[in-house]
This record gives structure tokens, sequence and C-alpha cells, in this order.
């Protein structure tokens, strides 16, 4: 937990008393005496129910042959008709395994850049330094992915780009970064890194700021290093933060970043950066065909629940910490 | 603050690298930055490869790029508009999500596991599109500024990152409050909101900042061009192609496009980097200090 | 006596009020209509613009505009998504496709009970041309205004750099081969630095345009193969699945594997490649003749080289002697009514409002503003921007905010080309402008497609697509080796995915409605 008590675990010395105080109609009481809570929480709940859920509800289109005039409740069923065509389209693997591989390629760099971000930025004693690099580690975030694709054509273009005149300079041949099919998984990956690391960082940077410095005051009087300080107080003191950060991001996996692979994708990359809301722009949407690109959402979404529920499973089995 | 110690070596080099680390990463993140500054003033008669024009001398800037978005009735407006959307959004967001988090993180609440799974599944399910248009069009909310913070009032992901934070308040703060015979409102308002401002204005900020940079939830609700927040007057600029056949009148003067677009999009950062400073000064170290041991 | 007048002039003043409520008779009609803008960016008309208050006061409209986005794929989608939700408005501007998808919705009105509402429109603007792209099995599913001017595009070349090189322009492909490769390897602008190249271009695909894309349609069309379809009653099918179309793509790789071509072309979008041009990178390319040469386009090119001068240059000869600039067709944009505004009964407003646009004031006014503040007439009776403050003439930012519908007025009359192209002086001296260039491609060979766009897209349409663009991307980049086996085997997969079958569906539409010549 972000907070001093992360050693100690005062709930399982309270809550038990309070459960034997309550008794057989335990339950009841429980409620009422939360009654406040409830109430409190009404209006968001409602909110709640009728943003998230009514959609789902018109979700149902999934199952169905929308038709605009006959609205959600009018067309027609066809039953699992959209799964089956969004499975059994031609670049059905394709897709899957390039929206799983950027996911996953952006966990792998992204939170641990943004974990190492914000320790460095936690341990860094040199004010400025520190001051400047995070205003500006922050600062992409606010840069959408149209002029994140301007930047990149500047920087990777083979003709005139900063990094081919380097790799001209030593004699080597210039490489056309955006549209080489091996060199666009890393550009896609390693730029959302660069975009998001800093927005990323500030989470951890405020659960790294709620630690309490009595612990490092502790620590460094029985001589303990800085190495060790970082190891054995710092991190584990974000766990519960990493770990959730972690588990949501798995829990969308099926989301690789539509617009930026929108903006920097081209015709010749499309077997490596062609993911599945691309594909669904294009065969969903722009052929108005709602019910299937509906169907792919609730696809998606089974594969999440499955993937969190069963990671959370292992977490909680190995640490104390998990998503619920 | 830490003791101030003689360092060991393994200390010194320990700093060295934290350092040096950080030095690399501020290069990474300079030149791009700097060459989307040098490419918003970059003037017509420019010239050259990207990294000269990273090198451009700043007496040859030109600010006519600038000068051309600043000086447009329409610039004005929409960013009028996207303020509006900022501070309500911001507003009704942490109003709705902060009594939800704070429930999630009453360990002792009947129904948690229940109340937990209805707030997961939505997350997962995004269900896309057109079930959320049709929504917004029942509801009425069609040609209203709220349609373009409403929908995303709640975030699942912001509000179980608070959830997180509500928890780890010292249980013996909340405890004393409630054998005090304090209902949960009191406890909220009167014991952990004050001790949360820093979890209140990161969470404020990933809203606002995710409705100030909204454009599809504007494009598609908001047909009354009054109402059109700065997005969507940016990704017009930025993204027109062949409907604009009089290519013959250029909308902004005298500035290179490409000039056009970096300016746009700084222009439409700037009101986050004014405000992200000040919050900072409250991410203070030590805010859990003072209540645990007085 | 007094009494009596009294009451009399009551009674007649009751009367003329009661009868003037009368006679201003119905309520106001609200017309709402999603436009394309001339220039999105500009922003929209002021809410006191003098169209409004004539629609009120005249006819008792109240307009409610609302411009769609400037990139056609955020139109298509905020129009879908619309319809989907039955809240389309009542008068839109729609791309082909979507409207087509929306037709078999029942989500656009037949509208051919309105044409005879609009006199001022017949001749010019909704005549049996434009009548005939609208309709589909007999209904007219909306108003087809003519679009931009026809064949305005054209290759052109660097003549300072021929002449500098020594070099004559090129009439055939491989003397285009010789001329690029000069261009990129001989240093034809002086500088000392390689940092020039022959051909420029990026991918533009349009419905009838795919494969390469417009840019590269020059050199498609000399092996025969411009366009998406060849529209001959004798070879009638996909280009890409042509003999001829594989000898093509060997050419365009020859030229990219030996750096002739720009290699930023696959990543580049439009003001990417005409940035481009203006800073000198490359020295033959096809482009429209405003893009290149009206004023304020041509003006940093013009800083930049003074002494630089574009070349119209015929479409170059291919083996078989074929030589065209490109495919065209009916140009036309749509406008589609929804059944709901039919249903409100605002079919007659609506026709009205069209019609009064197309009427002498209202070309004026939506054309290109008041008269002294936007616009002055010269000597010769043409339209020009001088002779009118310099903040609220038609060409400035301010003026562009009432031209905004013009789209939906101009046909392409002298008034408007006079107008919108006029000639200009260069840094070094030469009096050019848009119009010489517009003549001379016009005069080039073209290839004739129309009714190509009323093709019914194939059933797979989005992955097909996908599948021939990229295949023919990755040849000409090399990513795949171009031999005949290859090849061969990319058209067998075409097929698979439905290609045969589409170009049989087509085949029998075309047959249908005479288009195969």
């Amino acid at each position: 937990m972000i907070g001093g008590n992360s050693m100690t675990s005062p709930t399982t010395t309270i809550a038990p008393a309070r459960a034997g105080r309550t008794g057989g109609s335990g339950l009841w009481k429980n409620i009422k005496r939360h009654k406040s809570v409830y109430l409190l929480a009404s209006i968001s709940l409602t909110y709640f129910v009728i943003f998230k859920y009514v959609p789902i509800w018109n979700a149902q289109i999934a199952f169905k042959d929308f038709m605009a005039l006959d609205g959600v409740l009018g067309s027609p069923w066809v039953g699992l008709q959209n799964f089956k065509d969004f499975v059994n389209s031609y670049y059905f693997w394709e897709l899957i395994r390039n929206t799983v591989m950027y996911s996953i390629g952006k966990m792998i760099f992204s939170i641990p850049a943004a974990i190492f971000l914000s320790v460095t930025l936690y341990e860094c004693r040199i004010f400025f330094l520190r001051k400047s690099v995070q205003t500006l580690a922050y600062l992409p975030h606010f840069l959408s992915w149209v002029i994140m694709y301007a930047i990149l054509l500047a920087i990777l273009s083979p003709s005139n780009g900063i990094v081919n005149d380097v790799i001209k300079l030593f004699g080597g041949e210039p490489i056309s970064f955006l549209t080489d099919a091996k060199a666009f998984p890393w550009i896609v990956i390693l730029s959302d890194m660069w975009k998001e690391m800093g927005w990323s960082a500030i989470i951890f940077l405020a659960a790294l700021m709620g630690i309490d410095p009595s612990l490092f005051e502790a620590a460094t009087v029985e001589g303990a290093s800085a190495w060790q300080r970082v190891r054995y107080i710092t991190l584990p003191s974000i766990r519960p933060v990493i770990v959730m950060v972690f588990l949501l991001r798995l829990g969308t996996i099926l989301d690789a970043g539509f617009n930026q692979i929108f903006m920097l994708y081209s015709l010749p990359v499309y077997s490596v950066a062609d993911i599945i809301d691309t594909w669904i722009y294009r065969q969903g949407l722009l052929e108005f065909r709602f019910g299937l690109a509906t169907a792919v959402g609730l696809f998606k979404g089974v594969f999440g629940l499955i993937l969190i529920v069963v990671s959370n499973r292992l977490i909680r089995k190995h640490t104390d910490s998990g998503l619920y | 603050m830490k003791s101030s110690i003689r360092l060991t070596k393994s200390d010194k080099f320990f700093h060295f690298l934290v350092n040096t680390s950080l030095f690399v990463i501020l290069a990474i993140f300079v030149i791009p930055i700097w060459s989307t500054i040098t490419l918003s003033f970059r003037p017509n008669t420019f010239i050259g490869s990207a990294l000269d024009g990273m090198l451009l001398a700043p007496w040859k800037w030109s600010t006519s790029a600038y000068e051309a978005l600043l000086g447009h009735r329409a610039f004005l407006t929409s960013t009028f508009n996207s303020f509006r959307i900022f501070f309500q959004g911001v507003a009704t967001a942490l109003f709705l999500t902060v009594p939800l988090a704070y429930i999630l993180s009453i360990k002792t609440l009947p129904g948690r596991k229940l109340l937990y799974g209805i707030v997961i599944i939505p997350y997962l399910f995004n269900v896309g599109l057109i079930p959320n248009y049709l929504l917004v069009a029942k509801l009425g909310l069609m040609d209203k500024l709220a349609a373009v913070y409403l929908p995303g009032a709640i975030s699942v992901y912001n509000t179980l990152i608070m959830k997180s934070f509500f928890e780890g308040i010292s249980e013996e703060l909340k405890e004393s409050a409630r054998i005090d015979g304090a209902s949960e409102i009191t406890v909220l308002l009167k014991i952990i909101l004050p001790l949360s401002k820093p979890i209140l204005l990161t969470i404020g900020l990933y809203y606002g900042v995710h409705f100030w940079n909204d454009f599809f939830n504007a494009m598609l609700y908001l047909n009354d061009s009054a109402l059109q927040p700065l997005p969507i007057l940016l990704r017009n600029i930025l993204l027109s192609s062949g409907m604009n056949e009089y290519v013959e009148v250029n909308a902004f003067g005298e500035a290179p496009i490409a000039a056009i677009k970096a300016a746009s999009v700084l222009l439409a950062a700037i009101p986050m980097l004014i405000a992200y400073p000040f919050i900072q000064r409250y991410f203070v170290k030590g805010t859990m200090l003072g209540s645990v041991k007085g | 006596m007094k009494r009596t007048i009294s009451i009399m002039m009551t009674l007649i003043l009751a009367i003329v009020c009661i009868g003037s409520t009368f006679a201003q008779g119905a309520k106001p009609v609200t017309i709402e209509m999603w436009y394309g803008a001339a220039i999105t960016e500009a922003g929209p008309p002021p809410d006191d613009w003098v169209v409004y208050k004539i629609l009120r006061e005249k006819y008792g409209i109240e307009l409610k505009i609302t411009a769609e986005p400037s990139n056609e794929n955020d139109q298509d989608v905020k129009i879908l998504a619309a319809a989907a939700a039955n809240q389309l408005p009542d008068l839109f501007m729609v791309r082909r496709d979507p409207w087509q998808t929306l037709i078999k919705q029942g989500l656009v009105a037949p509208v051919n009970d309105m044409y005879p509402l609009m006199p001022n429109r017949a001749e010019n603007h909704f005549n049996a041309d434009s009548i005939a792209f609208s309709t589909i099995r007999g209904k007219s599913y909306g108003f087809a205004f003519p679009g931009s001017l026809q064949r305005n595009e054209g290759l052109v070349i660097r003549k300072d750099w021929l002449d500098k090189l020594g070099l004559k322009m090129p009439t055939t492909l491989d003397e285009l081969y010789d001329v690029c490769y000069a261009f990129t390897f001989k240093d034809p602008d002086g500088n000392g630095k390689n940092d020039t190249y022959g051909y420029g271009a990026f991918v533009e695909l349009f419905d009838q345009e795919q494969y390469l894309g417009r840019r590269f349609e020059p050199i498609m069309a000399a092996f025969g193969v411009a366009g998406t379809w060849n529209m001959t009653e004798k070879n009638f099918g996909l280009n890409a699945k042509k003999p001829e179309f594989f000898e093509a793509l060997k050419f365009v790789n020859k030229m990219v594997e030996n750096k002739v071509v720009d290699p930023d072309w696959p990543s580049l979008k439009k003001d990417d490649f005409r940035a481009a041009w203006k800073q000198g990178k490359f020295g033959v390319m096809r482009e429209q003749m405003a893009a290149l040469a009206a004023q304020a386009n041509y003006a940093p090119f013009d800083k930049n080289f003074p002494n630089g001068e574009w070349a119209a240059l015929p479409p170059p000869k291919g083996p078989k002697g074929l030589a065209a600039t490109g495919i065209y067709d009916a140009n036309y944009r749509i406008y589609a009514v929804s059944p709901k505004a039919i249903k409100a009964g605002k079919k007659e407003a609506i026709a009205k409002f069209l019609d009064w646009m197309a009427s002498d004031e209202g070309y004026k006014l939506i054309g290109w503003g008041v008269e002294g503040v936007n616009y002055s007439i010269d000597a010769n009776g043409d339209i020009t921007d001088k002779n009118v403050p310099a903040d609220t003439k038609f060409s400035s930012p301010k003026g562009q905010t009432v031209t905004q519908l013009r789209n939906m007025v101009f046909y392409n009359s002298a008034l408007e080309l006079g107008a919108r192209y006029p000639y200009y002086t260069t840094a070094n001296g030469r009096r050019i402008g848009p119009m010489p260039y517009l003549k001379t491609f016009q005069s080039y060979p073209w290839i004739n497609v129309t009714g190509a766009g009323t093709i019914a897209p194939s059933p797979n349409n989005a992955d097909l697509k996908r599948f021939i663009n990229q295949g023919v991307q990755e040849f000409v980049l090399g990513k795949t080796a171009l031999t005949k086996e290859n090849f061969d085997a990319f058209v067998a997969q075409m097929d698979k995915l439905g290609a045969a079958a589409w170009e049989k569906a087509a085949r029998a539409q075309m047959d249908e409605n005479g288009y195969l010549k």
C-alpha cells in the first residue's frame, strides 16, 4: 500500500475483533452500519450504471446484424456470425500476434522505464537536474501522435533524418525505419516509451513521496548502502502500485494503441503494424459493420478478463498484493 | 531529509550512476522537443535537413506560425471551450470518482467483492463506438459540452489508483474516528480528503489532460461550431487532406505547414505545462508523517 | 363621429396586424446542414453572416450549419456514427463509399421530385450528367454538385535543372529514367551536395486510383494499367491482375532500387510532399495546377529558388507507345437528404435554399462575399481581390470564413477561374499563373473511366484492398522479389480473397449500364 504502514497490517488486528461483536444477524447490521457509505456512493454508482452498463446492454448488437433504422432492439439476431467473421478473416492471426506483441513489448519496456525514472528522480540530489528532467519528461505526453509522426519523420527519414545522417557518416546504408518491417515494431515501442515514460512515472513518484522517511533514517543508521536502501525499502514500498499498474495494463492487452499505429503505419509495414483496432476501423467502422466492430470489442474484453483473473490469482499466490 | 553521513564509495558510485542516467534521459527528451520547438519557428524560406533546422539561429526564427494561430478567431473560441471542458470535467470526475474509490477502500464493507466486480467489468469490456454513441444521443447530450467529459467522468483505472491511495492512509486514523461515532461521510470529508491532496491533484490532472486532449467525443457529439474545443481545430489543421480543393489560398498565410502543425501542438500543450509545476509543489514528502505521529 | 372613426381605425389596425401575421404565415423552418468546408481550418462564417439574414427574412429558413472534419476518415466516422444512431442532419455531404452504404440502410431519401423546384440549378449544376451520377435504379439519392476541375493535374519537371545538365525533355519512359538518374546523381542544383532526387511522390490512394496511387499514374498509364479498373470492353478487369501491371511494377521497382525516387515516398503525407518540392528535393512530379502555381503556394518555392522553373511535361510513352497522365471520371460531390427531413416536410424549404444559392445574388454572396467588402469588379468585369480592405478580401483568412460554402455554388465558370487563378510575377520577373498549366494539362491524353465510380464494393473490400495495395508496395520496395512466380501467386491469392468474383459482378453491372467502350 502507499503510505507508511506497508510493513504492518493493522487491519488484521482490528477486523476480527469487530466481526466477533456482530454475531448472527451480522450481515444486516453490517450493512446498516455502512449505510452512510452506500449513500455516499449512490450518485457515483448511478452514473456507473448509466454510462458503463447501458452501453454494454447496447453492445448486444455484437450478436446482431445491426440496421440503423431498426435500432438496437429491432435488428435481427445472427448469433455468433460476427465473431466467426472476425476469427475466420484472412488476417486474424496476424492481428492477434501484432496486437499482443505491441502490448507486451510496451509493458516490458515502459513500466520498468517509468519505475527507473521515478526512482532515479527520487534519489537524485542535484536540484537542477531533477527539476529539468521531471519537467521535460512529461511534456511528450501532451504531444499528439500527429506531431510525433512529424518528429519521427524528421529524425528517421532515410533521406534527411538525423539518425540516418549519423549512419551515413559512419559509412552505412540509410535505413527507412518507418517502412521497414524489422525496424517498425521497435519504433512503435520505443516512441511510446519516450512519450509516456515521464507521465507514467508520476504515479510511481506519488507513491514514492508517500513512503515514511523514518524508514530510510532507520536504514541509514543501521549502515545500509544506497543500493540496499533502494532494494529493500524503496522498491518494495511501491510494489503494490507496480502490481496494480501491471495488472491493469494486462487486462487491456488487446488495446495496443490505435492512435499511434494509425498515424505511423503505412502499407509496406501492414504485416507487422496492423492491429485489431486498425483492422476494426477499416473493416467495421468504415464499412458500417457495427455489429462486427462491437463483437470484436467483446472478444477483447473476454480475453482481458481471463488474463486478469489468471494473473491476479498467480500474483496473489506469491505476494500479498493483487488487484482484488 | 536524509542525514548527512559521509558517503561510502558504493554510495558515491550509486549517485554517479543516478546522475549519469538522468543526464542521458535529459538528452533523450531535449532533442526531439527542441526539434519541435525549432520546427514551430521555422521560416518559409528554410531549406535543409532536420539537423540544420535544430541548429538554426534564433534571430532567423519566424513567429508567423504563432501569429497565424493566435490571431485566428476560431482559435480563441476553441481555447475557451477547452478550458470550460477542463474545469467542468475535472470537477465532475472528482466528484464522482472520490466516493467510489473511497467505498472500495473500506475493507469491512459488505458486498465489497461484488462492488469490485461491478467496477472492473466495464473496464475490460470497452464496447466501442456505437453503443456509446447511442447512449449519448438518447440522453440528449448531443451538442452539449458535457458530452465530451461525462462519458469518461469515471475512469476505472483512476478509481483504482485512488482506492489504493485511500487504503494506504493509516487505518488507525479511520478507526479512531469511527469509534467516535463518525459516519463514513464524515470520515471521508474530515480525515481522508485533507490528507489526499497529492492524489486528488494527480488524478485530477490525469482526468483534466484526458478531457483537454479529447477530440473524438468532440468530433462526434458537437456540431455547433461555437462549442468546438481546441483539439478539433488542431486536428483540422494537422490532417487537412484532399477535401480542400481550393489549394490556391492558404488559410494561414505565410508560415509553412510544418511550422503551423508544430506550433499548434505546442500551444495546445501550454496550459497543462503551466498547471503542472504548481501541482508538483503539493507532492510533499512526509504528508503522512504528521498524521501518524500526531 | 370621432368615436366611429377611432373604432374604424382600431379595426383597420387590427385587421392589418392580423393580416400581416398571416402573411408571414409559416413558422421558420430550420435546416440543419453538414457541409464540406472550402477550407476547414479557416473557421465557420460569423454569426451575423448576411446569408443567414436573407434566408430568414426572404424564405423563413433558419439555417444551421456544421463543418465536417477536414480529414476524410473523420468525415466518414462522424457520418456513419450519426447514421447508426439515426441522427443524421437534414442535408449533409457524404463521400461515395459511405453513401452507398447509407442507401442500402435506407438512411438517405430519394430526391427526384426536388429537381423541378430548383430552376437556377438546372443548367450548370444538376444537369443530366449530375442526375445520372446520383441515380441508382431510377432513384436519385442525393444531389451531385460539380466538383473541382477535371484533369487539372500533370507531370512537371524542373526546367532549370534540365538546362543546367544540358538535357532534353524526356519523351519516353526510358528517357524519363535517365533524366531522373541525372537529377539524383549529377547535382542539378549545383550546391555540391548529394541531396536531390529525380522523381518525387507519396502514396495517395483514391477509390479509382489504388495500388501505387495517383502520383505514379503517369508511369502506370505508359503501360496501359492506370487506375483501379481497366474500363475497356475487351479487357475489363482489375488492373492489378494484368500482365502489363507486372511490367509496370518492374519499372517502378527499378527506379526505387536505383534510388532515383525520393526514398521518403512510402511514408510521406500530402503536406510533407508539398513541403519537399518547395525545398527543391526532387525534379519530376505529378502535381495539381493550383497547388503548384497559385501565388500563395508558389511563393515559398520562388523565394528559395528565384530561378527555379517547373515546365509541364507531356506524359512519357511506354514500351508499346501508350501515354497518359492518368484517369479521370465524372467528379461530383454528393449532398444527401435524410428521410427524417422529408418526413418533417422540409422538402420545399431545402429546395428553395439550394435554388437561392445558385441565383445571381446567392452565387456572388456565397462564392466571394459582399462587393466592396470582400471583392471588387475590375475594368474587364472580372472579380478580383484588389481594391478592397486587405483583411476582408476574399483571399484573406477572415474573408475565407464567408466563402466556406462556395463548393456548393461553383461550377468552374469563366468568372470563377478568372477570380481564383490570377496571374502574378515571380522573383525573376516571369508572369505566371495556374491557368496556363491548367490548359496544358487538360490538353494531354487522359483515360476516361466514367462509370467505374458506381461499381459496388466487394464484400471483402477492406481486406482485399489491403492485400493488393500492401503486396504492390512490397514488390516495388523489393521486400518481395519481383519474379513472375511471385506475381502469379499474388494474383492467385487475390482471386481467393474475392477479386475474381468481384470482377464478374462489376462486369455485369457495367454492362447493364453500358459504361464499357
